[in-house]
């Protein structure tokens, strides 16, 4: 759970940095919804490329895997688990 | 307190202090009317770059777009994506959905026709992407050089390639930045394209650098196509239609207000005015001319109402079409039809209307108007109403369907007086005084000059910006009067002045205006 909040952190500062300082919870949509922008998709997919390992070019990527803190969550947990 | 004749000499003496500062190019001055000073600036851009570290955050944002790149070949639509048709990433601004592939279809084609318009024969394109143009385009050049940054997307258009052998041979492959011009020399080319790329170029000074390069690799009598340009005049009409269109009913005026200030400060596209491409024949002594090119196209998306092409024409030009003399289209209002039928008075002579208000956007600028206007507690909803009217302009299309094969006339619109209503001009040139060469040269109405004062955005650079701006205040404080340190300092791209050399009032207008 460690690892959602250090999600939820970045994903906030992600928000902060496009002059959005409002409330974020963890299921509501990000990009689909348009709250953050198709270059803040890029800095979610480096992050977790650098911070979980994670390499999206053998696993497809999809911007509903990561639309969500709790979808960025879950990714991370099935990535770990197949590892 | 200094009498009037000292305080008419500050401005000269402020601006030989501010040019000393290794952080400026250029400096103009002049009192603010408010009794204070106001000084613009045009950065120097190594300055931002090395000392002031944007180079680093230029490279970042490069290794972004390029990941964006990648990523989007990444998806199962792109794994079944049709050859030479790839619209991957294209997603409308407004619904935040891929745009209808009809529609990508009909921007396709109408590119592909503007390029064919200038007779490639040999040809280099930067940024190609997933090669749709290269697949069209290829084929009717004796030699095609496609580069891209990103490994991913060329692997695509290499296995595309494959599949339809005539090409392969034809189309060079390379991997590398738009900024690498490694081993092209100076003349091999007849044209250069970038289609829709010079939106992820990190700053002004980068995308000069390259179309510096381009234009050096052109031949005299070719020319560089840069297609799909964002118009940063057009940019707060284009900001507040997408949050209009977005915004629940129940949103205030306010609300929105604020949403649009947002997106604008945001954007982290390179968002170009046709001025600075304007401003290039003078920067480039081998560009002949420059055109500002409308999109074609019926149908309506942010491609077609907000975005342009400008050709940079290398070398010989053609001959001007002299006398051509523009009517305001606003005095008379003229139809289509009332049109034809001028034509059809004066078959011989070239006609010319200035001002043309553009059907595509007519309705985003009256959204703008009543947003501007309205009460900040009037709602989205009362807006939407308002702004629905009787359209009175012309469809930009309709007036490039005037010039049919068989009309007799061949039709050419501008947006080069670079109006932010987006008003355009339009010459129609009897066939046959056209006949046989490419596009004459047109005296198309000249943009006002504080339309110079600003040709781009600078998106992600404001960190840079404001500490180059801190610095010359420190500056302006270590090496002038109190009374002399300008009240403001505010960056711009041109420092216009009038004929007698001082700034121009308009120019200080726009600069105030953007900085707000």
């Amino acid at each position: 759970m460690k690892e959602k909040a250090e999600i939820h952190e970045y994903v906030q500062s992600l928000l902060t940095n496009s002059g959005d300082d409002g409330p974020l919870s963890d299921h509501e949509s990000l990009l689909l919804s348009g709250r953050l922008q198709s270059m803040d998709a890029v800095e979610i997919v480096m992050f977790l490329e650098e911070n979980f390992g994670i390499d999206f070019s053998q696993i497809g990527f999809d911007k509903d895997q990561i639309d969500s803190v709790d979808a960025i969550y879950a990714l991370t947990q099935t990535v770990t688990n197949r590892n | 307190m200094p009498d009037e004749a000292q305080a008419a000499n500050w401005p000269i003496v402020i601006e030989n202090v501010l040019r000393r500062h290794p952080g400026v190019r250029e400096a103009g001055v002049v009192h603010d009317g408010r009794g204070g000073l106001t000084a613009l600036v045009v950065p120097a851009d190594p300055y931002l770059d090395d000392v002031l570290g944007r180079a680093t955050a230029s490279s970042s944002a490069i290794s972004k777009w390029r990941k964006a790149c990648d990523l989007s070949q990444l998806t199962k639509e792109a794994a079944s994506a049709p050859a030479g048709f790839n619209t991957m990433g294209w997603d409308s601004s407004y619904t935040r959905q891929p745009i209808p592939l009809e529609e990508m279809c009909e921007w396709l084609e109408t590119t592909v026709a503007d390029i064919l318009q200038l007779a490639p024969k040999t040809a280099y394109e930067i940024g190609c992407g997933s090669g749709m143009l290269a697949m069209r385009i290829a084929p009717l050049c004796y030699r095609y050089v496609a580069a891209d940054f990103s490994r991913v997307v060329l692997d695509r258009v290499r296995d595309q390639l494959q599949t339809v052998s005539t090409f392969a041979k034809s189309v060079e492959l390379l991997e590398r930045s738009a900024d690498n011009f490694d081993g092209l020399s100076e003349n091999s080319f007849n044209t250069v394209v970038l289609n829709s790329v010079v939106q992820y170029f990190p700053n002004l000074a980068y995308l000069t650098k390259v179309l510096q390069n381009a234009v050096n690799i052109v031949k005299p009598g070719g020319n560089v196509f840069v297609g799909d340009i964002r118009s940063l005049p057009l940019l707060p009409t284009f900001a507040s239609s997408v949050e209009l269109f977005q915004a629940a009913d129940g949103v205030s005026v306010r609300e929105l207000r604020d949403r649009i200030e947002r997106r604008i400060q945001h954007d982290r596209e390179l968002v170009i005015s046709p001025t600075y491409f304007l401003s290039l024949k003078h920067r480039l002594p081998k560009i002949s001319r420059v055109e500002i090119q409308l999109r074609r196209g019926r149908a309506d998306n942010e491609m077609t109402r907000y975005r342009y092409n400008a050709i940079l024409y290398v070398g010989q030009g053609t001959e001007a079409v002299n006398n051509v003399a523009f009517e305001d289209w606003n005095e008379r209002e003229l139809t289509l039809d009332e049109v034809r039928s001028e034509l059809q008075q004066d078959p011989n002579e070239p006609i010319g209307f200035t001002c043309i208000r553009n059907a595509r956007i007519e309705k985003d600028l009256a959204a703008l108007a009543t947003l501007t206007d309205a009460d900040a507690t009037s709602t989205a909803l009362e807006l939407r109403r308002e702004s629905e009217h009787v359209i009175r302009g012309i469809h930009p299309q309709d007036f490039f369907n005037l010039g049919a094969d068989d009309s007799g006339f061949r039709v050419f619109l501008s947006w080069a007086a670079c109006r932010p209503d987006g008003s355009y001009d339009a010459v129609l040139v009897p066939t046959r005084a056209v006949d046989g060469k490419p596009s004459p040269a047109i005296n198309w109405p000249e943009p006002q000059p504080s339309q110079f004062v600003h040709f781009a955005n600078a998106p992600g650079q404001n960190k840079f910006r404001s500490e180059l701006v801190e610095r010359l205040l420190v500056h302006c404080k270590e090496n002038l009067p109190e009374e002399m340190i300008p009240r403001d300092i505010v960056l711009v791209d041109t420092v216009v002045r009038t004929p007698e050399g001082n700034v121009d009032p308009g120019a200080l207008l726009a600069a105030r205006n953007a900085s707000s």
